[in-house]
């Protein structure tokens, strides 16, 4: 389905020229980033409005690093590279991320952006659960202004972001925790190519006597507007050692920080009920990588 | 069984290497000189009345070339089935190419055809149409309520059909039976999902004659239909047959929209007009008839069936199509003739519905059917413990015994038992552990289920098409041209004609070619649909074969100075019976009579005779003697996650008869895509609409969720069975359609095996396992 | 409005006018009249539209043609020698692998990249790898057999890129 509305296609070379276009169309100029999205939103009649796309390939935003603090994606790096970045390594506190990169098809991997994906907003992908269990904080650029934000504020409604006009996600900053730390991520799927029907990713960082010493536990799907953390679920962890049984109340609390929306693919009652069982599982998962 | 050359070899496909590198054959290729495109505009509601169009903001467009509306199409009244005559007094007509009534969400109100399709795309946004919304109904229950909508004009509370049929005295039966079985069973409304969505170009010329191409499953069909709609006599029509489509499944068995559409703006612009599917409309475009089916069984002790009752509702939809006679497939060779009753008694309703149009889809009612019966069936020899194998057995007929549907066919190669029991054998069904036993979180299941009386084809059904008529040309090379109007979708048909061609020919399979013509110049043949290619048009294509041997035999008796019933045939060599050495090749015999009268050669001029002289041919147009029956039996083991409710299938064994295996490696092929339908049908898919509008809500793979690879289970293993059925081509009777018919209740079975507990409508989504374990 | 671009496809270079949103798939088959990549959705959900863009597996109905620019297109048309198929369609067509053939060219695509990638995939490997192409036709059992059959001849998968 065409873009009715679409006047212009931009491939700016400057954030200046990314700005020019975005003055000249305000509200109705839509950042391109790896597009995989695109057409699933132009097919439901999301984008009818649009007059200019501006794709932002030429800008660079592009690399992923590995430095002593952390890992540093470029928001234009793909799922592809990133899963092959040398950087990624090993290390079990990126779990999480390691997990929501090994869901999609080969075709998305190869086109999606990371930062497309994160400001795309949609409560059902996966790297924003993930990388919201992570201690995760961007960087955006707008000609002439550089800002940092955490990953959190990014996300201020459905399909929404706290971008202005023209700013865009530059750097994605994934920094490292001290001590003991792994991460897992598990998506609920109707088949192997879907977008969740919930998701979930546990962060869980131990002391010496194995007590827990921080937790994060995010979950996505159909369970709110964006990508959630579940503070309660968190509180259950903190301080304790960490049983299965612990866990299992863990999960159980996020009942408490979600809303589980009914739609065509599930009810509520099946969303809440797989928060729970999906949180529990995405626990232990990045338990037993602390072993 | 005789040891054949060609069938019964996994021979390539012939279309195989061209597809791999891009495909040239699919309609969707077609692009001819001055070709416009055309886009219909939609009724976003689902009952309404159109107060009025005005088009001409549309017409002032650049680019746009012709618009329509009902009042510039002919309101000839048709049904769109392409299997049965236009006339046909079985059949209900009631669409129109454009209409003033909206039936159902998406039914098309006007048409544009444009310069390229992004103007005739905008130019639908400036057709202005007035609609009176009408009250809608989407249940067929409701429908068919006192004070319900009216859907059709004086069709009462929406009842399209009631048929019935039975014998002797169902109360009766009951009561002889020690023990009486009761449940409903519904599916749901599936979509075929072909991968090459239906398009078309139509042109025409100054005579107003229109040649159209079209994905399609029917040359002759779209041949009558279009003609009809349009009001025309059908030699004004030429229908281009396509080397293969991309996929129907029975979805291209209709008249679609956009077939009329295309030709009627074609003859409007004296251009071609090309009109494309999106997604969306091939979504709506037809789909699976949901069914509510009550089926009621009485037993005895000793395990024999005393009386057997069913009742069906069926969702018809906007529009009558095929649900009338959907329903009495479904209710003949899917529910009541598999298994025998002396007591029988079956009811059905067909009800209008504003929802969108039914469509054929492979099994044609044997899939809601056998879920009913194959789930019934488990239910009753659990309880009374009877085994499942015996107990199907014992209920169900044999070799040699006359047909249940028409007692003058004889069910001459039958092996249901070799199904069942090898079937057993491999899956292990004798170790399968009581229902509901297995322990932990992930609990495996074993099930099966069986549909022992199906069809090959439609010999014996009321007004269905069922002859096909092939010609064979030799050529000088040695080489054989099959013409046939078989439509191969897919499954491999023309591989397979040109098997038993070669076969019949004795000729090698790289030599036999099917080449594609046109309703102009080509015999008859009914659809692929009803698994009937092998069988019927491959009945026709060996009987034009041996005439075309018979002649060419009488060619090679003059030539090589023998008695033609001395000869013989061999890898494209003429030899003598017993003497091999008196050998001349096809391509000489051939070259020889089509040569000119005096042939020199090295020796000087030699004469030939009028008797030696001319094209080599062999012609047929035929039906098939009878309506062979396939048996088959599938077993599933499955694994159930207690926690998710998600189920992953782990292996599929099935057993089939059918006759005697033409190819292998296709006939796999077909189990094997039959199984990927069967678990989405069984487990995932559902069209879902928003229930006051009507709108479709899965129109995208987005939504609609159909198996990947990774839903497949690694090992589906196949077993065939050659009973050797005598009025089949090589003993070949049919395959594809029960791939799809048994593994839905062979899962329900399976799941019930694991977990204990059974369900009574599909499709069974993980969340409806964990509400029926109690975890919602 | 139309706009002049100039795209690299199978190692040839085209100008063509397109329009702002003309996605690649619509350009390959509509302007260059390269019929291997299909369509068969229109939301990026089912990969007969599957093509490499600088050797990674893309849905082309997913790109826009504007942002095909710089980049290295192959399509079906450009597997393969003119000796030779390549081992991956000559595997399809051995192993049964193809029936209507409408998913076939975008299953090979994306089967390219996964050997490329990955030169022996358990058949857990094939089945995730091929998850983004959807097939109507085989249950993908033949498909999977030929990806299998095409990682064990141990002939080169890629043409160089």
């Amino acid at each position: 389905m065409a873009l009715v509305k679409l006047k212009e296609f931009c491939v700016p070379d400057t954030p200046e020229q990314v700005d020019a276009c975005v003055d000249k169309y305000g509200e109705n100029a839509l950042i391109l980033a790896g597009g995989s999205f695109i057409h699933g939103l132009e097919a439901r009649g999301l984008l009818s409005e649009v007059e200019a796309l501006i794709d932002i390939r030429k800008l660079g935003f592009a690399g992923v690093a590995a430095t002593a603090e952390g890992l540093r994606i470029g928001a234009m790096t793909t799922f592809a590279q990133l899963e092959q970045a040398p950087g990624l390594g090993r290390a079990p506190w990126l779990g999480a991320l390691k997990d929501a990169l090994t869901y999609p098809p080969m075709q998305i991997k190869n086109a999606a952006t990371v930062g497309g994906c994160l400001a795309a907003a949609c409560p059902f992908f996966d790297i924003p659960t993930a990388l919201l269990a992570l201690d995760c904080k961007l960087s955006t650029s707008k000609a002439g202004s550089k800002r940092e934000m955490d990953l959190a504020d990014l996300f201020s409604g459905l399909f929404e972001n706290s971008l202005a006009p023209g700013e865009l996600i530059a750097e994605v900053k994934l920094n490292k925790p001290a001590g003991r730390a792994a991460s897992a991520f598990i998506k609920l799927e109707g088949t192997a190519n879907d977008l969740a029907i919930v998701n979930a990713a546990a962060f869980i960082a131990v002391d010496g006597a194995g007590q827990c010493q921080s937790a994060r536990v995010t979950l996505g799907g159909g369970v709110g507007d964006n990508a959630v953390r579940s503070t309660s679920a968190e509180k259950v962890l903190l301080g304790q050692k960490l049983t299965e049984e612990l866990l299992q109340r863990a999960a159980d609390a996020v009942e408490q920080d979600i809303q589980p929306m009914a739609d065509h693919r599930a009810s509520a009652a099946y969303r809440l009920a797989m928060a729970k069982v999906f949180t529990k599982r995405a626990l232990s998962q990045a338990l037993s990588r602390l072993n | 069984m005789t040891n054949l050359n060609v069938v019964g070899k996994s021979v390539l496909r012939q279309d195989a290497y061209d597809k791999v590198v891009g495909g040239k054959g699919f309609p969707v290729n077609v692009s001819l000189p001055g070709m416009l495109h055309g886009k219909m505009l939609r009724s976003p509601y689902p009952h309404a009345r159109i107060l009025s169009i005005d088009t001409s903001r549309a017409e002032k467009l650049p680019g746009v070339k012709a618009v329509m509306t009902p009042k510039d199409v002919p309101q000839i009244i048709f049904s769109p089935i392409f299997f049965m005559p236009a006339d046909s007094m079985a059949i209900h007509r009631d669409m129109l190419i454009l209409s003033d009534t909206v039936r159902f969400a998406g039914q098309p109100v006007a048409a544009v055809a444009a310069t390229t399709a992004a103007i005739a795309e905008q130019a639908l946004s400036l057709i202005d149409v007035e609609y009176e919304e009408l009250p809608a109904v989407f249940d067929p229950e409701e429908a068919m309520k006192d004070g319900a909508p009216e859907i059709h004009a004086g069709v009462k509370n929406n009842i399209r059909a009631t048929p019935s049929f039975g014998a002797g005295d169902v109360e009766q039966g009951f009561k002889e039976a020690d023990y009486v079985f009761e449940g409903t069973y519904e599916t749901q409304r599936v979509h075929t999902c072909y991968m090459e969505p239906r398009v078309c170009v139509s042109d025409t010329d100054s005579s107003g004659h229109i040649t159209i191409y079209s994905s399609i499953a029917h040359l002759f069909g779209l041949r009558e239909r279009l003609a009809y709609a349009l009001g025309l006599p059908v030699s004004k029509v030429t229908v281009i047959q396509a080397p293969y489509i991309g996929g129907s499944f029975g979805s291209k068995l209709d008249l679609a929209y956009i077939e009329a559409l295309s030709a009627l703006l074609s003859a409007k612009t004296k251009k071609p007009v090309r009109l494309e599917h999106t997604r969306y409309e091939d979504f709506i475009c037809n789909a699976r008839h949901p069914m509510k089916v009550h089926l009621k069984t009485g037993v005895k002790k000793d395990g024999t069936i005393t009386a057997r009752y069913a009742s069906t509702l069926c969702d018809t939809s906007a529009y009558s199509a095929h649900g009338p006679e959907v329903i009495m497939v479904h209710a003949y060779f899917g529910l009541m003739l598999g298994y025998r009753a002396p007591h029988t008694k079956w009811e059905g309703t067909v009800v209008y519905t504003n929802n969108m149009p039914g469509g054929a889809f492979r099994g044609y009612g044997a899939p809601q059917a056998a879920f009913a019966v194959e789930s019934q069936i488990d239910e009753i020899c659990e309880k009374l413990g009877f085994d499942p194998i015996e107990f199907r057995l014992k209920n169900t007929p044999r070799q040699g015994d006359p047909h249940p549907f028409n007692p003058e066919w004889k069910l001459g190669g039958y092996a249901l038992d070799q199904c069942l029991h090898k079937g057993a054998e491999r899956m292990g069904w004798a170790n399968r552990a009581k229902a509901g036993s297995a322990s932990g979180t992930k609990k495996r299941g074993i099930g099966m289920a069986a549909h022992p009386i199906w069809v090959s084809g439609c010999v014996g059904f009321p007004d269905i098409y069922e002859h096909s008529g092939a010609i064979i040309r030799l050529n000088v090379d040695g080489t054989a041209y099959l013409s046939s109007a078989t439509m191969d979708i897919g499954s491999g048909q023309n591989t397979t004609l040109c098997q038993i061609a070669a076969e019949e020919l004795g000729l090698k399979f790289e030599s036999v070619r099917l080449a594609p013509g046109n309703t102009d110049n080509l015999p008859f043949d009914a659809p692929t649909h009803a698994s009937r290619v092998t069988y019927s048009s491959g009945n026709a294509v060996k009987v034009a074969a041996a005439d075309a041997k018979k002649n060419l035999l009488e060619v090679a008796a003059i030539v090589m100075e023998a008695n033609a019933a001395d000869l013989e045939v061999r890898d494209g060599m003429i030899s003598v019976k017993g003497a091999p050495a008196r050998a001349m090749s096809v391509a000489d015999v051939v070259k020889r009579a089509e040569s000119p009268f005096m042939v020199v050669g090295a020796e000087g001029p030699t004469p030939t005779t009028l008797k030696e002289k001319g094209t080599i041919m062999g012609i047929s147009s035929v039906a098939p003697p009878a309506n062979a029956s396939p048996a088959v039996a599938e077993f599933v083991e499955v694994e159930v996650d207690t926690e998710t409710g998600q189920v992953k299938i782990l292996r599929a064994v099935y057993a089939h008869d059918l006759g005697r295996v033409v190819n292998p490696a296709a006939a796999q092929g077909q189990v094997e895509g039959g199984l990927q339908q069967g678990i989405g049908y069984a487990l995932m898919e559902k069209m879902l609409f928003d229930p006051d509008t009507g709108a479709c809500l899965t129109s995208d793979f987005l939504d609609y969720k159909m198996p990947t690879a990774v839903e497949m289970p690694s090992k589906i293993e196949c077993i065939f069975i050659e009973s050797n059925e005598p009025t089949g081509p090589y003993g070949a009777k049919s395959l594809s359609e029960a791939c799809l018919i048994v593994p839905a209740p062979a899962i329900a079975n399976a799941i019930y095996n694991a977990i204990g507990v059974r369900f009574h409508s599909l499709p069974i989504t993980p969340e409806k396992i964990l509400a029926a374990l109690g975890k919602l | 409005m139309k706009q002049l671009i100039s795209l690299e496809v199978n190692g040839d270079v085209h100008e063509i006018a397109v329009e702002a949103d003309a996605t690649l798939l619509s350009v390959l088959r509509d302007n260059l009249e390269l019929i291997g990549t299909k369509r068969g959705c229109d939301s990026g959900g089912c990969g007969c539209c599957t093509v490499h863009v600088d050797g990674k597996a893309m849905y082309s109905c997913m790109m826009y043609a504007v942002s095909a620019q710089g980049r290295k297109i192959t399509t079906i048309e450009g597997l393969g020698t003119e000796e030779r198929i390549d081992p991956m369609q000559e595997a399809f067509v051995k192993e049964g692998a193809v029936q209507c053939g409408y998913c076939t060219c975008g299953m090979i695509m994306t089967a390219k990249q996964l050997l490329h990638d990955n030169p022996h995939p358990s058949e857990d490997e094939i089945r995730h790898g091929i998850a983004g192409n959807l097939c109507r036709c085989t249950g993908y059992h033949k498909i999977v057999e030929a990806i299998k059959t095409a990682a064990g001849n141990g002939l080169p998968h890629m043409k160089g890129q």
